[in-house]
């Protein structure tokens, strides 16, 4: 059941990675292709592996772990470059974005650190899974600014970012479940992450089913003197609004 | 199961929903970057009635009325204008929000963007939706009277007032920005 999985998934990456060459979304997309390309030759890697030297033989084991890693540093250009396409034409709020991103990865893994200290036995599963969970919270937290300043995102960019964050997501649980039930569930968390990542297979080739320009058009931005003439005045505003409200608030509480 | 286990799956529960809530799009959305210079029109539109509004929850009529009128008159006539208060602060709350928007325009499209400034208007903006909702409930209640709703509408209309001079520009620089795109096409320079 498991390898038939692994076919499928191989099947669906072989596919995406064609699709990109073929409508040359790879030049708007290059670090997420580069992705795919490396997934693939991580999963054909670990084929042979396991095949050659068993799926829980020390040297299996530490190879696979170390083309998780290289798999992951891929990730993370790629989810970069999502975040790049989305919010990079707005220069201001880019600027702010990215650095809030950052931030919030960096406290999602050292929170997910500190929460797994003292269990150097699943250390890599735990590292593993901090890194999902920053990945997740930097795509939410990417989309939620793009909400917040009602930035229209192209489509492609939108899916690709939910893709990563479901399957994100669900790794962080899969590994949470595995550090409790190491040797029950080993199976079927490698059956359950392969499923997650069909699933996220579908949706990026879904996703870049259309053909994709290289760059959106640039934004036409104001002087820069605007925004500081008319923020602090709207804080201030809102400010004033508040106190106005608090003291309704007081007077009608004293009242009654 | 233990408590980091938990924490766990409190902390993707939190990330599914905001990701649901960043990604599910309210019907409005599209209007806004449609065009810069609706913008203006739109941040005054509700203030200007305070008068009338303020007229028909004036004291005197009221007193007129306690005089005049039956209990049941007196008790139909609380109502309707309490509804009348309601949808007053609902679209002043409509004026509020288009305000916040323009402001999130300006701060999406200028070049350099402060971010204690950005965060004060986030943190601001979740304390007057609180306040809003209290005062809302309160006057559905029939607890709040209506003269406190004066500074309200004035703060929104001065902010408007303010908002004009750069929605004028932001119009300008679209209408320019237009001009080169459509003239960079007519000499085919256009992306391909």
């Amino acid at each position: 059941m498991q390898q038939t999985l692994w076919a499928v998934n191989m099947a669906v990456g072989v596919f995406l990675l064609l699709s990109l060459a073929i409508r040359k979304a790879y030049r708007a997309f290059p670090a997420f292709s580069l992705y795919i390309a490396v997934n693939l030759v991580s999963g054909t890697s670990a084929f042979f592996l396991y095949r050659g030297w068993g799926f829980s033989s020390a040297p299996s084991i530490r190879i696979a772990w170390g083309m998780q890693a290289v798999v992951m540093f891929a990730r993370a250009l790629a989810v970069a470059e999502v975040c790049k396409h989305a919010l990079a034409r707005y220069r201001g709020v880019w600027a702010l974005a990215w650095r809030a991103l950052l931030s919030c990865a960096g406290i999602v893994l050292v929170y997910s650190s500190l929460a797994a200290r003292r269990q150097w036995e699943h250390f890599l599963p735990n590292a593993d899974r901090g890194l999902e969970l920053s990945i997740s919270a930097v795509l939410v937290t990417l989309l939620a600014f793009t909400r917040y300043y009602e930035v229209r995102v192209n489509s492609t960019d939108r899916w690709l970012a939910t893709g990563f964050c479901l399957y994100s997501c669900f790794v962080a649980l899969n590994n949470t479940i595995l550090e409790h039930y190491l040797y029950k569930y080993v199976a079927l968390w490698n059956f359950l992450q392969m499923l997650a990542f069909l699933g996220s297979l579908l949706l990026w080739a879904w996703a870049l089913r259309k053909p994709q320009t290289e760059a959106g058009p640039a934004e036409t931005l104001l002087p820069a003197g605007v925004y500081q003439a008319v923020a602090p005045q709207v804080n201030l505003r809102l400010h004033l609004l508040n106190e106005h409200l608090g003291q309704f608030w007081k007077t009608e509480a004293t009242r009654n | 199961m233990n408590l980091p286990l938990f924490l766990f799956f409190g902390i993707v529960a939190v990330l599914l929903l905001v990701l649901g809530w960043a990604l599910w799009k309210p019907p409005e959305r599209g209007k806004l970057r449609g065009d810069p210079r609706s913008f203006d029109e739109d941040g005054r539109r509700h203030v200007t009635y305070l008068p009338q509004i303020r007229q028909a929850l004036a004291k005197a009529d009221f007193k007129f009325l306690r005089e005049r009128a039956s209990d049941k008159v007196q008790q139909r006539v609380r109502r309707e204008r309490r509804g009348v208060a309601l949808a007053y602060m609902d679209a002043l709350r409509g004026d509020f929000q288009s305000l916040l928007r323009m402001a999130r325009v300006i701060a999406v499209l200028s070049p350099e963007v402060a971010a204690v400034q950005e965060f004060e208007r986030l943190r601001l903006t979740a304390k007057f939706s609180w306040q809003y909702q209290m005062i809302r409930w309160k006057l559905m209640a029939g607890f709040a009277t209506l003269p406190q709703l004066d500074g309200l509408s004035n703060l929104v209309s001065g902010l408007s007032v303010r908002m004009e001079a750069a929605m004028k520009e932001l119009g300008e620089r679209a209408a320019l920005a237009a001009e080169l795109a459509s003239s960079m096409n007519r000499r085919g320079l256009g992306a391909v």
